[in-house]
């Protein structure tokens, strides 16, 4: 198939399960096709933001990112002394930890998966349940959990103010306030917001770079945002609208509705991770029960379970097995090189 | 009556007469957002949500004293509500935090 035919196809694909609404004219040139208004106007829509959110209640300093990198990746402010922010979000691993579900104090399995903190800055409010509106508020949830890191507030605080190198890096990026758990989230918050993952074969397309995908994931692309409808969830540069949506997982978990019952739609529902980088992060799903994209693939295919509570997004798709392949190769093409993270000397 | 109770009588009697002449105003939910973004109201003036998105939307309102919860909105439903109380309220979605509207009702 050259590359004209396929174009023409995804465009008439495209404009079926668009409900009719693109009629491509036969004829023309390749470049004619791509340039088609409503795959232009459809790639547009995935264009990276150029500022990072920043709040007005805590704008970003050097020298808060540089305190923030410390305090995440110090497990001395857990209560076994071997649990850091960076125990569970790994940068090795996506920023994720691998397992299925999160581990926490002594080893002890926690109830969810654990998400991704990548691209974190742009995704309130936090937690699968998003019980917490601001990174601020979320940073203090694992601190302070005796499921978690259990340190006792007063001895992590103590730790740090009876530590010199700390002390230093506090007065800088906070003169005039004292150690608290408020500085103390602030800074790391702020270090997570740097957390940004780097241009992706997808972004380069998206930016008009038509050689950047392969056509199996320019295919998966058009599969995503149609036939397959990813998109009506999994919108945005970061393939998330930040909102929460039962999607069929067999699972007694409440998600959202525990903590905003009178809403049938949130039964089971938790919040729309991004797919950045997607594919370095298996097992997949809230729970972490499915291991491998294609196994999330299938069930939203056909595996999920229906209830009054499922979106109203999710129906069988019938993707056949080339369909399946392509949506894995755009997955894939989501995934970027980004720089390797360094690991901070921490205060003595 | 003195003159000035006359005249509290007759502003008061002309604010009531406004709130209740006051049309609803319209809000739309589409592109996972509310526009406008932000409403001033008279006292007694309502709201009409209109979700003109393909997703299910809901409205949360909330602030000094209230606390109202519109349920699930399906795409093309409409939801009303009538601000009793002055002040500034917050309007959200519990199924998309991300959107916001701010209600100020004199």
């Amino acid at each position: 198939m050259s590359t004209f035919e396929l174009c023409r196809g995804l465009l008439a694909i495209l404009g079926m399960l668009a409900g009719g609404c693109v009629v491509y004219a036969a004829g023309g040139l390749p470049s004619e096709a791509v340039q088609d208004p409503a795959m232009q106007s459809l790639r547009a829509s995935f264009l990276r933001p150029t500022a990072v959110p920043q709040p007005k209640a805590n704008p970003i300093t050097a020298d808060k990112v540089a305190l923030g990198k410390l305090l995440f990746f110090d497990p001395r402010l857990s209560g076994s002394g071997a649990i850091s922010c960076a125990t569970c979000h790994n940068p090795g691993l996506g920023w994720g930890d691998g397992l299925a579900k999160g581990l926490g104090h002594m080893g002890s399995q926690l109830g969810r998966h654990t998400p991704t903190i990548l691209n974190v800055a742009y995704g309130e409010p936090y937690f699968w349940d998003g019980r917490a509106a601001t990174l601020e508020d979320q940073a203090k949830g694992p601190l302070t959990s005796t499921k978690e890191m259990s340190m006792s507030l007063e001895s992590a605080l103590g730790l740090l103010r009876s530590t010199p190198g700390y002390v230093d890096a506090f007065a800088r990026a906070y003169p005039g306030q004292a150690i608290s758990l408020d500085t103390v989230a602030s800074a790391i918050a702020t270090y997570e917001r740097t957390v940004i993952s780097s241009d992706a074969p997808f972004d380069r397309w998206i930016k008009g770079e038509d050689q950047a995908m392969s056509q199996s994931a320019v295919r998966g692309f058009v599969l995503f945002n149609g036939k397959a409808n990813c998109a009506a969830c999994h919108s945005t540069w970061r393939m998330s609208d930040d909102g929460f949506h039962d999607i069929g997982v067999r699972d007694t978990d409440r998600g959202r509705a525990a903590i905003m019952p009178g809403i049938v739609q949130l039964e089971h529902a938790f919040k729309t991770p991004t797919l950045r980088n997607i594919a370095l992060r298996a097992p997949y799903m809230h729970d972490g029960s499915l291991p491998t994209l294609t196994a999330v693939i299938d069930h939203y295919d056909s595996g999920f379970e229906s209830r009054p509570s499922l979106d109203s997004n999710i129906h069988r798709l019938g993707l056949t097995a080339t369909e399946k392949a392509d949506l894995l190769a755009f997955m894939d093409a989501l995934t970027s090189a980004d720089a390797p993270v360094t690991l901070p000397d921490l205060p003595r | 009556m003195s003159t000035r109770h006359h005249i509290l009588a007759l502003i008061s009697t002309l604010l009531a007469t406004a709130a209740i002449a006051a049309e609803p105003v319209t809000v739309t939910q589409k592109g996972l957002v509310f526009t406008p973004n932000e409403v001033t109201l008279v006292k007694g003036q309502a709201i009409e949500f209109v979700n003109d998105d393909t997703t299910a939307h809901n409205v949360l309102v909330t602030g000094d004293g209230v606390s109202f919860n519109g349920g699930l909105q399906a795409p093309g439903g409409h939801v009303k509500y009538t601000f009793t109380k002055s002040g500034t309220f917050a309007v959200g979605c519990g199924i998309h935090p991300k959107m916001k509207l701010t209600i100020t009702v004199n």
